[in-house]
């Protein structure tokens, strides 16, 4: 039976010829925050999307949004996109450290998506526009939740489901 | 059929919540004139096409597809248009929950058969219920 203190077990390794890499199958301590999974990454860009989605019915919203029906279920269709968000925020877990994410630990705004990195202009903000971006929305989550683990599979199926239902009461 | 893994369990849920559906849809079809039962048979088309659909894909996968029921206990009492819309919008949120399941699968195909399934029943709903859902199929069943 082989008696070592943990101080000694380096001058084991070493005498051994190994490396604490070589030891060790698992992560190695000494080489930094490893970079975000395919989860994540996939996450935060759907947080990206759906973000520049509020954006773009708050700005419709304080707009001319027609009459008061129309901005009655912009409301509405608003408040589901803000749980959406709040759903899939739930669900990111960002390891401390971690390469590939801003300093407040959000995600960057999708580039070149529905809002571009910041709310875009009221007058650019129609119905058909939201149409169209509920329904690039449902078409992106769909090809999205064959990569991710089954029930985040399930979330992104569900949002998708209810932007489409967005893109009926739109006028699609 | 014993023995058999994989997503038949989940093919064969979404196969009696469609059975189910056609049943309901009779039923609601009965109490509509005009354009909502235009709509009822339009949707009622739709779940026989996908309950042979999914009969289709279970028997591929060398299963026996689950059989209807001669009667399902339904939700509410229908006698009129109204009502009927109730359960239609119900009929379709059963289908939902059920692709749902479908979603969670490994199989990649499947995976996305089941969400446009989803997609395709949630706007039923909708348009039944004349209002939208934050998540369909994950929302707690609705009250017809």
């Amino acid at each position: 039976m082989l008696a070592a203190s943990a101080a000694a077990l380096p001058l084991l390794l070493g005498a051994a010829g190994c490396r604490s890499s070589d030891a060790f199958t698992g992560p190695d301590p000494l080489a930094g925050p490893p970079p975000l999974g395919h989860d994540v990454l996939t996450l935060q860009a759907v947080i990206a999307a759906e973000e520049n989605m509020i954006d773009l019915y708050r700005v419709a919203i304080s707009g001319d949004p027609g009459n008061q029906r129309t901005a009655r279920t912009l409301r509405s269709l608003l408040g589901q996109h803000e749980q959406h968000l709040a759903q899939l925020k739930a669900r990111l877990i960002v390891p401390p450290g971690a390469r590939g994410v801003r300093g407040d630990g959000q995600s960057p705004r999708a580039p070149g998506g529905s809002g571009g990195g910041r709310p875009p202009r009221a007058s650019t903000v129609s119905i058909s526009r939201l149409r169209a971006a509920e329904r690039a929305s449902a078409a992106d989550l769909v090809r999205r939740l064959a990569t991710v683990p089954p029930a985040l599979a399930q979330l992104f199926a569900s949002i998708a489901a209810s932007d489409a239902t967005h893109v009926t009461v739109l006028g699609g | 059929m014993a023995g058999v893994k994989g997503p038949v369990p989940a093919l064969q849920a979404a196969l009696a919540a469609e059975n189910a559906a056609i049943f309901g849809y009779g039923v609601a079809g009965a109490h509509l004139t005009g354009s909502s039962r235009a709509a009822a048979e339009q949707d009622w088309t739709e779940h026989n096409r996908a309950r042979d659909t999914l009969a289709a894909m279970i028997s591929a996968r060398g299963a026996t597809p689950a059989a209807a029921q001669a009667f399902y206990q339904l939700p509410l009492r229908v006698h009129n248009a109204s009502s009927a819309a109730r359960l239609a919008a119900y009929l379709e949120d059963g289908v939902t929950r059920a692709y749902l399941g479908l979603v969670a699968v490994g199989d990649q195909r499947l995976r996305r058969f089941g969400a446009m399934a989803m997609l395709a029943a949630a706007q039923r709903a909708a348009s039944w219920r004349g209002s939208t859902q934050a998540f369909p199929g994950l929302s707690p069943p609705s009250t017809p």
